[in-house]
C-alpha cells in the first residue's frame, strides 16, 4: 500500500512538473524574435503573412492554450516550418518515422554490450591482479579514453571500407528485420556498444570487487556455501543494486539517438532532431521533442526509483 | 514536511504563471505612464500655407514648378528667418500631336520590323513604335522531311523543314526516331542493350523535403524538382550547328533553344489601352504556344489551362505560398499579381504613403497613429541607418531608444498609439509630443515618420464578371498561354529569335497536376489560419512531367528517380543521343567522409574535393573545376555602439571604426597563401565580382575582365597604373598583400583612436571572429586571418596586443547576428544575379541585406561619370552615344519612395539606365564607381574567388570538362557511360579504383 501511495505521488508530481516545464519551453521559445530571412530579392511581407496567419504575433498565452487544446483534442502537434528537412511535415508522423532505426541500434547495442560488459566486469572481479584482470582493464581504459566517433570511423574504415564485410551506411528503406537491413546497422551497433562494453566492465567489476572482500561474503563461506554459490546467491545480486538501475537508463535512453553515430553511419534515426530544431527556431518540433524527451526523463526516474525496490527487498520506497 | 512540500510546490506554480503572464508581448498596462514633468511644455509654431502660386509653368517637355507660403503670423522656419516657403512640381501638359495616331515610316517585312511615328508639334517630340512583323511566305505549307539531311532510323533522327521565300528563314523539326527492333532486350539493328541500367548516384547533406513548385524554399527541394518538370525554353551548348559532340562545342557559347514551348509572340499591341498598356510599348504581353503531346507520368493530357490554374494556386491569398512573390517582385510580374495575394492583408504604413505633406487638419482626422515598434517606422530605419542597428530587434521594440539614452520611455510610451487628435486633445501629451518631434526634426514634413496607419489591402477578383482577367495569365486556346507583364522582358530579338532571358528569367511557368493537388490540400487548424499543401512532399504526392519521375523516398535517408518515358522529350525525341541515365539514385550523408569512402567504393559517382584531401586528389585526371559567382569575404563590423558594449577592462574593439586600421587589415591577407592553405582550388579575390559576373550576357561580356572593373581593383588595392605598361599588366600586379604599408596605416590608426581616446595605451585589440559552426574549414581560416593580423601587429605600437578569438555559437542566424552588432569578423559573402550585376550590388549597399549595417550608404557620396546620356533641362536623357556625358555626385544608394530616381546611383542604374536602356559599357561606369566605393570603405574584405573542384568516377564522362556558365558540364542530360550498372560492379570488384592518379 505504501508502494502504491507513493508510485501514486510520484505519478502526480511528474505530471506538475511536466506541465510547468512544458509551459517554461513554450514561453521561453515564443519570446525569442521571429527570424525573418529574406533572400535578395524576397518578398518579405509574404513571409510576414505566413508569420501572421499562423497566430504567430497572437499573444503568447493564446497561442498556448490553442496549442494545448489541438494537443489534447485532435491529437496534432503542428508541422514543421524551418527544418530544412522536414518543412510542412507533420512533426508526430516524422518522429515515429524516424524513431524506429535509433530505437533498434540502441536496443542491439544494449543487447549486446549490456551481458558483454557484466561478464567481462565479473571475469575481471574473480581474476582481480592477475594477468586477465589487467587485460580486461587495459581494454576498458582505452575504449573509456578514445572517443565513440574515433571508434566509429575506424570501424567503418575497416570493416566497411577495406575488408567489405558491412556496407558503409545503413540501407535505406523500412524493412527493418530483414537480414540486409541487420547486417547494414552492426558497425553503428558496434561503434556505440564499445562504450557502454567498457562502462559495464568497469562499474561491475568495480562493484563487485568490493563485495567479494566483504565480511558477509566471508560468513557465506564459512557457513559452507562453494565459491560459486556465494558469489551468484549473495555478491552479484548484491552488486547488481546499482547496476541495474543503470541498465534500465541506458534502455530508456535509447529512445534519443546518437547524433555522431546516426552522421556518419547515415542513419535517418531522431539523434539529431532536437538540437536542429532548437537552432531552426522550428516551434512545433521543440515542443513535441521537448514534450517527449521531458516526459521520458521523468517517467525514467521513477521507475529507476521502484526498480530498486525489486532487486533489493531491504528498499521500499515511500514508507515511514 | 508533507504542507511545507505542497506549499513549495504551490509556490513554484504561482511563480511559473507569473512568469507566464509577465513574459506576455502584450504589456498594454505601461502604455499609461505619466509623462516627466521636464518635458518644454510650448506649443510649437504651426504653419498655414496660402495658395500656390506658379513659379514656372509647365510645357509638354518640361515640369513646372509652383511654391506656397506660410501665412502665419511671426513664423520663421524660412531660409534666414523668413517665413516657411514650400516649393513643388507641376506636372508636364500633354503633347499636342500632329496626328492621333502613328503614322507608318517604313513597312514591316517578316524579318525586320517597320516603324510608325507621330510629331508634338509643340516641342517637337517624336514619338516612335515599332509595328509588328509580316507572316513569313513558306515554300511549303507544311513542314517536309528532308532528304538531304538524312533518313531516320531508331539512333538518327531525321528532320521535317520549309523555308520562307522573302527571307530565307528555315523552320524545322526533327522526326520521332523508330522503335528499337528488340529481340531478347537487344536491338537488332543498332544493338542497343535494354536491359542494362545506367545510374547516376549521388549523395546529398541536407534531404529534400518540399518540391512542390510553388512554395519550395531552397536548393536541397530543387534537386528532386529539376527532374520533374520541363522548361518553355532552354539553354544548349552552341555546337556551330554540326552533331552535339564535345569536338563541336563552341567555347563560351550558347544557343537558346524551344522546349516545350513551340513558339512565342509579343503580342502587346494588341492590348493597347487596357493593362496599363500604352502605345508603343513592347514586350509586356506574350503569347506562348505549348507542345500538344505534353503529358503528365500518368498519361494525364497538358494543356494551356493548367498552367493557369497553377498561377492561381501560387497566387492564392489563403496560402500565402512563399514562391508566390517570383510572379510580382522579381523579373517576371504579372499584371495584378501582387493585388491578387496581398487582398485581405493588413500592414502598417508609413504616414508618406498617405499624406504628401505634413499637414494638421487631415492628421488629426485620420487614423494614423503613433507607432514605434512598427518595423516600417521611420524611426527605426533611421536607427539602423545612423549605425544603432544592434538595438533594433525585429519587432523594432521602443525600449532600445531608452537604451541609447535619446528617449526616455516616459517620452514615448504615453503617445503610442494614439491619434493625432488624440495628442493634440491632451496638454501633456501634446508638449511630449512637440518635445519629441522638435528634438527630431531637421527635414521639412519629418513629422510624417513618426507616424504609420494601417492599411487592408482590398479584394482583387481573379476575373471581372464578364470573364476578362484581372491578373496577367490566361489560356487563348487549349494550347495558347497569354502572358500580361507589368516590366517587359525582351524574351525575342529584333530577329525574332530567343534571347539568354528566355533561359535566365522565364524558363518556366510552375504545373502542379490539378486532382493530386486538390487532393493534398490542407486546411488550417484555425479559421483564418494559413492553408497548406502537401503536394510534391512524398512518394503518394508528386507527379512529374519532366524526364524522370520519383519511384523512392524516404525523408532524411534516400530518394530514386527513373525515367519518365511519358515525356515529350523522349516520345517525341527532342533528344537523341542525349539522357542515357536510366536511374538516379541519392542517399542522405551528413559525413563527408563517410561519403568519400563510398565513392571510393564505387558507390557515388561524383563528389567535391575537401581541402584536406586537396593534396591528394587535386591533380588526379578525374578531377574538374568549377568556377563559383561567390566571392569570399571577410565582414569586418561597422556598429559603434556594439563595438563599445563589448568591450571589457583592457579589451578594445572601437579600432576597428577606423578606416586604415581596417584597411590595414585587408593588405595583411596574403591572399595567394590564403587560397592555397584554406581552400582546395580558390583563387585570390580582390572585387565583389569575379569572372562569374556578366554585365553583357549576349555578348559574352564578363565584367571583371572590362578595363573599368580593372582600375577598381588597381585604385583601391594601391596600385599605380602609370607604373605599368598598361592597366593589363597593372591589373595583373595586383596581390592585396602589403605588409608595409599595412603596418604603417596600423600605426597611423592606433595613434589617431589613441589621440581621440577610443583605445587606452595598455589596452589589447581582440577581435572575435563568428561562425556558425566550429569545424576543421572553419578553424582553418580563423587561424589563418588569426595568424595574419598578428603579424601585422610586429614592429607597431600594437605587437603583441593585437589577436582574435573565436566563436562559433552563432548557427544559423550568424548573418544577422553580425549584423546586430554581437562580433566583429564574419566570413560570408552573397551569391545569385551573377547576369546582373547592377542589381546585385544592392547586398552590399541596401540596409536591407548588407552586414555593414551602420555604413549610411544614403549618405556615401561620390562622383562618377556616365556616358550615353545628356542632361536637357535637368532631365536625364539616354542618348547612348559615347560623345555624350554628364558628371554628378550623389549618394550610391537610396530608396525610391523616398528620394524619387534622380537622387542615388543605385536606383538610376537600376531604373532609368537600366539594361535595355543604356547601353552596358555605359552602364560600367556606374557599377564601378559603385564597387570602388564598396571596397573602399573596408567594410567588406573580399579574399578569394570561389573555385570548387570534385572527382568524377571512371563510371562516366560529362560531354565537356570545359565550364560553360551557360550550360555548366552539360549535366545528366550529356552524360554518358562507359560501364553498366552491373559491369561497373564487376569491374571495381576487380580492380578496385584509384583516384589519386
Amino acid at each position: 500500500m505504501y508502494m502504491f501511495k507513493y508510485v501514486l505521488k510520484r505519478f502526480g508530481l511528474m505530471l506538475m512538473s511536466f506541465f510547468v516545464i512544458m509551459t517554461m519551453c513554450f514561453v521561453l521559445i515564443k519570446m525569442l524574435p521571429i527570424v525573418v530571412d529574406v533572400a535578395i530579392g524576397k518578398d518579405a511581407e509574404i513571409l510576414k503573412m505566413q508569420i501572421e496567419a499562423r497566430g504567430y504575433n497572437d499573444p503568447i498565452l493564446e497561442q498556448y492554450f490553442r496549442y494545448i487544446y489541438r494537443i489534447v483534442f485532435e491529437g496534432d502537434w503542428g508541422i514543421g516550418i524551418n527544418m530544412p528537412e522536414f518543412r510542412g511535415k507533420p512533426v508526430w508522423d516524422t518522429f515515429v518515422t524516424m524513431l524506429p532505426p535509433t530505437v533498434l541500434i540502441n536496443v542491439y547495442s544494449s543487447l549486446f554490450a549490456v551481458p558483454l560488459g557484466i561478464l567481462l566486469g565479473i571475469y575481471a572481479a574473480l581474476r582481480k591482479n592477475k594477468w586477465q584482470d589487467h587485460v580486461v582493464s587495459t581494454l576498458v581504459m582505452v575504449l573509456i579514453s578514445v572517443p565513440g566517433y574515433v571508434i566509429a570511423f575506424l570501424l567503418q574504415y575497416f570493416l566497411c571500407f577495406k575488408w567489405k564485410i558491412f556496407p558503409l551506411t545503413m540501407k535505406e528503406g523500412y524493412d527493418y528485420f530483414t537480414w540486409d537491413m541487420f547486417k547494414s546497422m552492426m558497425p553503428a551497433v558496434l561503434a556505440m556498444s564499445f562504450g557502454s562494453i567498457a562502462g559495464y566492465a568497469r562499474f561491475t567489476r568495480a562493484e563487485l570487487t568490493e563485495i567479494l572482500t566483504s565480511e558477509y561474503l566471508l560468513l557465506a563461506r564459512t557457513k559452507g556455501l562453494t565459491r560459486r554459490q556465494s558469489i551468484t546467491r549473495h555478491a552479484l545480486r548484491n552488486a547488481m543494486v546499482p547496476i541495474f538501475p543503470s541498465i534500465i537508463a541506458e534502455f530508456i535512453s535509447v529512445l534519443s539517438g546518437s547524433l555522431i553515430i546516426e552522421q556518419i553511419f547515415s542513419i535517418p534515426g531522431v539523434g539529431r532532431l532536437y538540437l536542429t530544431a532548437i537552432n531552426s527556431q522550428d516551434y512545433d518540433f521543440f515542443m513535441m521533442l521537448s514534450a517527449f524527451y521531458t516526459f521520458i526523463g521523468l517517467a525514467a526516474g521513477i521507475v529507476v526509483d521502484i526498480s530498486y525496490g525489486f532487486i533489493d527487498p531491504r528498499i521500499r520506497m515511500g514508507a515511514r | 514536511m508533507k504542507k511545507f512540500r505542497l506549499i513549495a510546490l504551490a509556490i513554484v506554480c504561482i511563480l511559473s504563471m507569473a512568469c507566464f503572464f509577465a513574459c506576455d508581448k502584450d504589456n498594454s498596462s505601461i502604455e499609461e505612464s505619466a509623462p516627466q514633468s521636464s518635458i518644454d511644455e510650448t506649443p510649437a509654431h504651426v504653419c498655414e500655407f496660402g495658395d500656390w502660386q506658379v513659379v514656372t509653368a509647365a510645357t509638354c517637355a518640361a515640369e513646372g514648378t509652383k511654391q506656397r507660403v506660410c501665412i502665419a503670423e511671426g513664423c520663421d522656419k524660412g531660409v534666414d528667418g523668413a517665413p516657411k516657403v514650400e516649393t513643388d512640381a507641376i506636372e508636364k501638359l500633354p503633347h499636342t500631336w500632329d496626328n492621333e495616331k502613328h503614322q507608318q515610316v517604313t513597312a514591316s517585312t517578316c524579318a525586320v520590323k517597320g516603324e510608325a511615328m507621330r510629331t508634338c508639334t509643340v516641342c517637337g517630340y517624336e514619338d516612335k513604335i515599332a509595328l509588328d512583323l509580316l507572316p513569313h511566305t513558306w515554300n511549303h505549307e507544311e513542314l517536309i522531311h528532308d532528304e538531304a539531311y538524312g533518313t531516320t532510323t531508331c539512333t538518327f533522327a531525321g528532320k521535317k523543314t520549309r523555308t520562307c521565300t522573302v527571307c530565307e528563314k528555315e523552320e524545322a523539326e526533327f522526326e520521332a526516331l523508330l522503335p528499337h527492333n528488340l529481340v531478347d532486350g537487344v536491338c537488332s539493328l543498332c544493338g542497343l542493350d535494354a536491359t542494362k541500367s545506367y545510374t547516376y548516384k549521388t549523395y546529398t547533406a541536407v534531404s529534400p523535403s518540399n518540391w512542390n513548385e510553388l512554395t519550395y524554399r531552397d536548393n536541397n527541394d530543387t534537386q528532386i524538382m529539376s527532374y520533374l518538370g520541363s522548361p518553355f525554353f532552354e539553354a544548349d551548348f552552341d555546337f556551330g550547328g554540326k552533331e552535339a559532340k564535345e569536338e563541336n562545342i563552341v567555347p563560351g557559347g550558347f544557343t537558346v533553344k524551344y522546349s516545350f514551348a513551340k513558339a512565342l509572340e509579343d503580342i502587346t499591341s494588341q492590348y493597347v489601352g487596357k493593362y496599363g498598356i500604352e502605345e508603343g510599348d513592347t514586350s509586356l504581353v506574350w503569347k506562348i504556344t505549348i507542345r500538344e503531346d505534353g503529358k503528365w507520368q500518368n498519361g494525364d493530357p497538358i494543356v494551356a489551362e493548367d498552367f493557369v490554374y497553377t498561377m492561381k494556386e501560387q497566387l492564392n491569398p489563403l496560402f500565402r505560398n512563399y514562391r508566390a512573390d517570383s510572379y510580382y517582385a522579381g523579373t517576371v510580374n504579372l499584371f495584378g499579381a501582387r493585388e491578387y495575394v496581398y487582398q485581405g492583408h493588413t500592414v502598417v504604413q508609413s504616414a508618406r504613403y498617405k499624406h504628401e505633406h505634413w499637414d494638421e487638419a487631415a492628421m488629426a482626422d485620420s487614423s494614423i497613429y503613433f507607432d514605434l515598434d512598427s518595423a516600417g517606422s521611420g524611426i527605426i530605419q533611421w536607427l539602423i541607418g545612423n549605425g544603432y542597428g544592434s538595438y533594433v530587434d525585429n519587432n523594432g521594440g521602443i525600449w532600445l531608444l531608452e537604451a541609447l539614452g535619446y528617449l526616455p520611455s516616459s517620452y514615448t510610451r504615453p503617445l503610442q498609439g494614439k491619434t493625432y487628435a488624440e495628442i493634440m486633445a491632451d496638454e501633456n501629451l501634446t508638449a511630449l509630443f512637440n518635445a519629441v518631434v522638435g528634438w527630431w526634426k531637421t527635414l521639412p514634413d519629418e513629422e510624417l515618420d513618426f507616424f504609420c496607419y494601417n492599411y487592408t489591402y482590398p479584394a482583387y477578383a481573379w476575373a471581372a464578371e464578364d470573364g476578362t482577367p484581372n491578373v496577367g495569365i490566361w489560356a487563348a486556346s487549349k494550347y495558347e498561354i497569354v502572358l500580361c507583364l507589368t516590366k517587359g522582358i525582351e524574351l525575342l530579338d529584333a530577329d525574332g529569335n530567343l534571347t539568354y532571358h528566355c533561359f535566365y528569367e522565364f524558363s518556366s511557368l510552375p504545373l502542379v497536376h490539378k486532382a493530386t493537388y486538390e487532393a493534398n490540400k490542407v486546411a488550417p487548424a484555425t479559421e483564418g489560419g494559413l492553408w497548406t499543401s502537401t503536394y510534391n512532399s512524398s512518394l503518394e504526392s508528386t507527379m512529374s512531367w519532366g524526364p524522370y519521375k520519383l519511384t523512392a523516398f524516404q525523408a532524411g535517408k534516400y530518394y530514386s528517380l527513373e525515367k519518365n518515358t511519358n515525356w515529350y522529350g523522349y516520345t517525341a525525341n527532342l533528344y537523341p543521343g542525349q539522357y542515357q541515365t536510366t536511374r538516379i539514385e541519392c542517399e542522405t550523408i551528413t559525413s563527408y567522409e563517410t561519403a568519400f569512402l563510398k565513392f571510393l567504393s564505387g558507390e557515388l559517382t561524383g563528389i567535391g574535393i575537401d581541402v584536406a584531401k586537396a593534396p591528394t586528389y587535386k591533380h588526379s585526371e578525374r578531377a574538374y573545376f568549377t568556377p563559383d559567382d561567390y566571392v569570399d569575404s571577410i565582414q569586418l563590423q561597422s556598429d559603434r555602439v556594439a563595438l563599445e558594449d563589448r568591450q571589457e577592462e583592457g579589451i578594445n574593439k572601437l579600432l576597428l571604426i577606423y578606416k586604415d586600421f581596417r584597411k590595414a587589415l585587408s593588405l595583411s591577407i596574403n591572399r595567394t597563401e590564403y587560397t592555397s592553405t584554406c581552400t582546395t582550388s580558390s583563387l585570390p579575390g580582390f572585387g565583389i565580382f569575379n569572372s562569374m559576373h556578366y554585365h553583357d550576357v549576349a555578348n559574352g561580356g564578363v565584367y571583371r575582365n572590362t578595363d573599368v572593373a580593372k582600375q577598381v581593383i588597381c585604385n583601391v588595392y594601391g596600385v599605380d597604373v602609370d607604373e605599368y605598361f598598361d592597366l593589363d599588366e597593372a591589373y595583373a600586379a595586383v596581390t592585396g598583400y602589403d605588409l608595409a604599408q599595412a603596418k604603417e596605416l596600423l600605426t597611423k590608426a592606433y595613434n589617431e583612436a589613441l589621440a581621440n581616446e577610443d583605445i587606452k595605451a595598455t589596452d589589447k585589440v581582440v577581435l572575435t571572429y563568428g561562425a556558425s559552426v566550429d569545424n576543421e574549414t572553419v578553424r582553418r581560416r580563423y587561424e589563418y586571418l588569426k595568424k595574419s593580423f598578428e603579424t601585422l601587429a610586429v614592429g607597431t605600437p600594437l605587437e603583441g596586443r593585437l589577436t582574435c578569438d573565436f566563436d562559433a555559437s552563432f548557427g544559423s542566424k550568424w548573418a544577422d547576428d553580425f549584423r546586430d552588432g554581437a562580433y566583429d569578423i564574419c566570413q560570408g559573402g552573397w551569391s545569385g544575379a551573377a547576369w546582373d550585376p547592377g542589381y546585385f550590388l544592392m547586398a552590399y549597399v541596401s540596409p536591407d541585406y548588407m552586414y555593414s549595417t551602420a555604413w549610411a550608404t544614403d549618405q556615401h557620396e561620390t562622383e562618377i561619370t556616365v556616358h550615353g546620356v545628356k542632361v536637357e533641362e535637368g532631365k536625364y536623357v539616354v542618348t547612348n552615344n559615347a560623345a555624350d556625358s554628364f558628371t554628378a555626385t550623389m549618394p550610391i544608394y537610396g530608396d525610391i519612395a523616398d528620394e524619387g530616381y534622380n537622387t542615388n546611383w543605385y536606383q538610376l542604374l537600376n531604373n532609368e539606365f537600366r539594361d535595355g536602356v543604356l547601353n552596358n559599357e555605359f552602364r560600367l561606369e556606374m557599377i564601378g564607381g559603385i564597387e570602388q566605393e564598396i571596397l573602399g570603405v573596408y567594410y567588406t574584405v573580399p579574399v578569394s574567388y570561389n573555385f570548387g573542384a570534385s572527382l568524377i568516377s571512371y563510371q562516366v564522362d560529362y560531354i565537356t570538362y570545359e565550364y560553360n556558365t551557360f550550360n555548366a558540364y552539360g549535366g545528366i542530360q550529356y552524360m554518358t557511360y562507359h560501364y553498366s550498372d552491373a559491369d561497373w560492379a564487376a569491374y571495381v570488384k576487380a580492380n578496385g579504383l584509384d583516384y589519386t592518379v
